[in-house]
């Protein structure tokens, strides 16, 4: 194809793209530096009260010629950013003073550490990296054990249960996240039917709603369920592409049941697995949805949320565009490896 | 993905407690997926005595006043009617644009289109919320903001790239002796295009329009904030009665809502299962 009907084939997608994700991000950098307020002037009134007079100071916008009100730009550099890790907050936490714990006794290395690690995750930012990671780090592990199963169990029942079955595991994973979010938490309300089945089963009653722990909990196990179906599926589908010889060779040579899948089949479809680590690595990254149902961001936070709580609540496109470019530089570290990947790949086809 | 139907199963070689401990894994994960639907839809029609009592109940008595408050009351038709005018928006233009790009990238060898790709690659791994203060801020001063068209260009943005990589690889396996031939008999190269390719495209452009489909019908993130009032999007309507955990009837009627939203994905995987599970694996099998 030549270069010129390359382009006009194109031009519309790059242009879309142009215009709507790369100039944004450079919007995005510069809004950072940058704090904007509605200038504001002070002005006294008289007011009646039943008990006397009494002046009272009110901020009133100042208004332009045409009756707009005067905002002011002002040039931040990296305040926002400061703003946003807290900076000062953490130097404070670093220098406090936690060498006695709380029954006087010296504290030890272990607690000190404790202290310190609550102090900076008190830090907004810090809080919410730390979930991030955390949900990261217990998800990943659960899916990928948990789709290889499934995988391993739909191969193997009769056909007719498959269609089932995969139906039913595609419903968790396309659903709005918001409402798959929803369904799940009202089966977790005080009175929802989990809740009291878990308590007539002897387990006490249990809000989940009112402690980070459950909530935690909760929206580890919203991540679970939707995420395995893909890893599920993804899997199937390689289990179908495991050359019958190489099975049929291994069972020939000896080998019994989890010795093929250990030394046959998860060899096979270890690119695979590789796949759906990055994608669900990504995808864990910015979990949003359930952090929003679940908890608001109280007791457990996302970097995504934390985002998008600062410019829906705080209306600060400013200190947001902070939080949204930190947010970047961890998906860069996570893109790396599948950037170099894609880059060997395609130049091989494009060569 | 295809196999002889005589390949040996692992089913043929199962020991009893193993085949037992597999049916009922099995069992337990469909419950898992699917009852959460099951018990949001079963008490949407119920009042909230009946829906949240202790100990649950399996029958209780019908009443649909929930969804009567919802769709007419709060006006969700008008929601409904938004999510529509965006979801078909978002998908036309997407796979319009998309088809071209993709196309493009597919058949043109330069350095261009690699790196075009490699861009894109970059882009899809963005979170969204990272360009939403640029949206808010430049749509808001451009007077441009709270507009079906201004959401559905932003979503139609976004999906770009999820697009084109997924319809290119679509466009890979239809063999290039194609065009060639088309461009023989004078054709030119867009009528090659519409004529020759599409019509051996549709399968990985339903699949692909899925997704699309999906991205746009299920974003809370992008229109909660792009979008005010009445011109609100179904899912992001809902988070008016997200937190309503007190207000018993306001809680049923996001019930309503949530049951209203999940609807056409259902009938969605009821017909398209089969080209979900194919996008699914594309990126994957193929490599």
């Amino acid at each position: 194809m030549p270069f010129r009907t390359f382009l006009g084939f194109v031009l519309p997608s790059a242009v879309a793209m142009l215009m709507l994700i790369a100039l944004p991000l450079a919007g995005v950098v510069y809004l950072s530096l940058w704090n904007s307020y509605t200038k504001t002037n002070f002005v006294e009134t008289t007011v009646r009260t039943p008990v006397g007079t009494r002046v009272e100071r009110r901020p009133v916008a100042e208004l332009d010629a045409a009756g707009n009100p005067v905002i002011v730009r002002e040039w931040y550099g990296s305040r926002n950013f400061e703003t946003v890790l807290g900076t000062a907050n953490l130097a404070e936490a670093w220098e406090r003073d936690r060498t006695v714990a709380a029954g006087g006794q010296p504290a030890s290395a272990w607690q000190r550490f404790r202290a310190l690690f609550r102090d900076v995750t008190n830090v907004k930012f810090w809080g919410a990296l730390e979930f991030t990671l955390l949900y990261t780090a217990v998800t990943t592990p659960i899916i990928l054990a948990l789709g290889f199963l499934i995988a391993l169990g739909v191969n193997s029942v009769v056909r007719e249960l498959k269609g089932v079955l995969i139906f039913a595991s595609l419903l968790p994973f396309i659903v709005t996240p918001v409402v798959g979010s929803l369904s799940i938490k009202w089966l977790f309300l005080d009175n929802a039917i989990i809740t009291v089945w878990l308590e007539q089963l002897g387990f006490g009653k249990i809000y989940f709603m009112q402690n980070a722990f459950t909530t935690r909990l909760l929206i580890i196990l919203v991540g679970i369920w939707k995420a395995t179906p893909f890893v599920f599926i993804v899997l199937y589908a390689g289990l179908q592409t495991v050359p019958s010889e190489t099975r049929e060779a291994a069972i020939i040579d000896g080998a019994n049941r989890w010795q093929t899948i250990r030394y046959v089949i998860i060899p096979h479809l270890m690119p695979l697995f590789v796949f759906v680590t990055l994608i669900h690595l990504m995808d864990a990254y910015r979990v949003f949805e359930p952090i929003l149902v679940f908890s608001g961001g109280q007791g457990a936070d996302s970097l995504q949320h934390l985002t998008y709580k600062i410019l829906s609540d705080e209306q600060n496109f400013h200190k947001a565009s902070a939080a949204a470019l930190l947010m970047v530089l961890g998906i860069l570290v996570l893109l790396i490896p599948l950037i170099i990947k894609t880059y060997k790949d395609q130049r091989r086809a494009f060569a | 993905m295809s196999q002889p139907s005589d390949t040996p199963n692992l089913a043929d070689r199962m020991p009893l407690w193993l085949m037992v401990l597999t049916c009922i894994g099995l069992t337990v994960w469909v419950l898992a997926a699917a009852f959460p639907f099951f018990w949001m839809t079963l008490i949407s029609f119920r009042l909230p005595v009946d829906a949240f009592s202790v100990p649950p109940k399996l029958i209780a008595p019908f009443t649909a006043e929930h969804y009567w408050q919802l769709w007419v009351g709060d006006r969700f038709w008008l929601k409904f009617l938004n999510s529509t005018i965006i979801t078909v928006g978002v998908l036309v233009i997407s796979l319009t644009i998309g088809c071209l790009a993709a196309y493009a990238l597919a058949r043109y060898g330069g350095a261009l289109g690699f790196w075009l790709l490699l861009v894109a690659l970059i882009f899809r791994a963005l979170p969204h919320v990272t360009l939403l203060p640029s949206y808010k801020f430049a749509f808001f001063e451009l007077g441009l903001w709270n507009r079906y068209e201004t959401l559905i260009v932003i979503l139609v943005a976004i999906n770009q790239p999820f697009t084109i990589w997924m319809l290119r690889s679509f466009f890979m396996n239809i063999p290039k002796e194609l065009d060639e031939a088309a461009l023989v008999d004078g054709c030119s190269r867009i009528q090659a295009f519409v004529k020759v390719i599409l019509p051996v495209m549709w399968p990985g452009i339903i699949t692909t329009g899925l997704f699309s489909f999906l991205l746009a019908y299920n974003d809370f993130l992008i229109s909660s904030q792009m979008m005010n009032a009445d011109k609100m999007t179904m899912t992001s309507a809902l988070s008016a009665y997200m937190n309503a955990d007190d207000d018993a009837f306001k809680l049923m009627q996001g019930v309503a809502g949530a049951v209203s939203i999940t609807a056409p994905l259902v009938v969605l995987v009821l017909f398209f299962q089969k080209q979900l599970v194919s996008g699914l694996t594309q990126g994957a099998v193929k490599g």
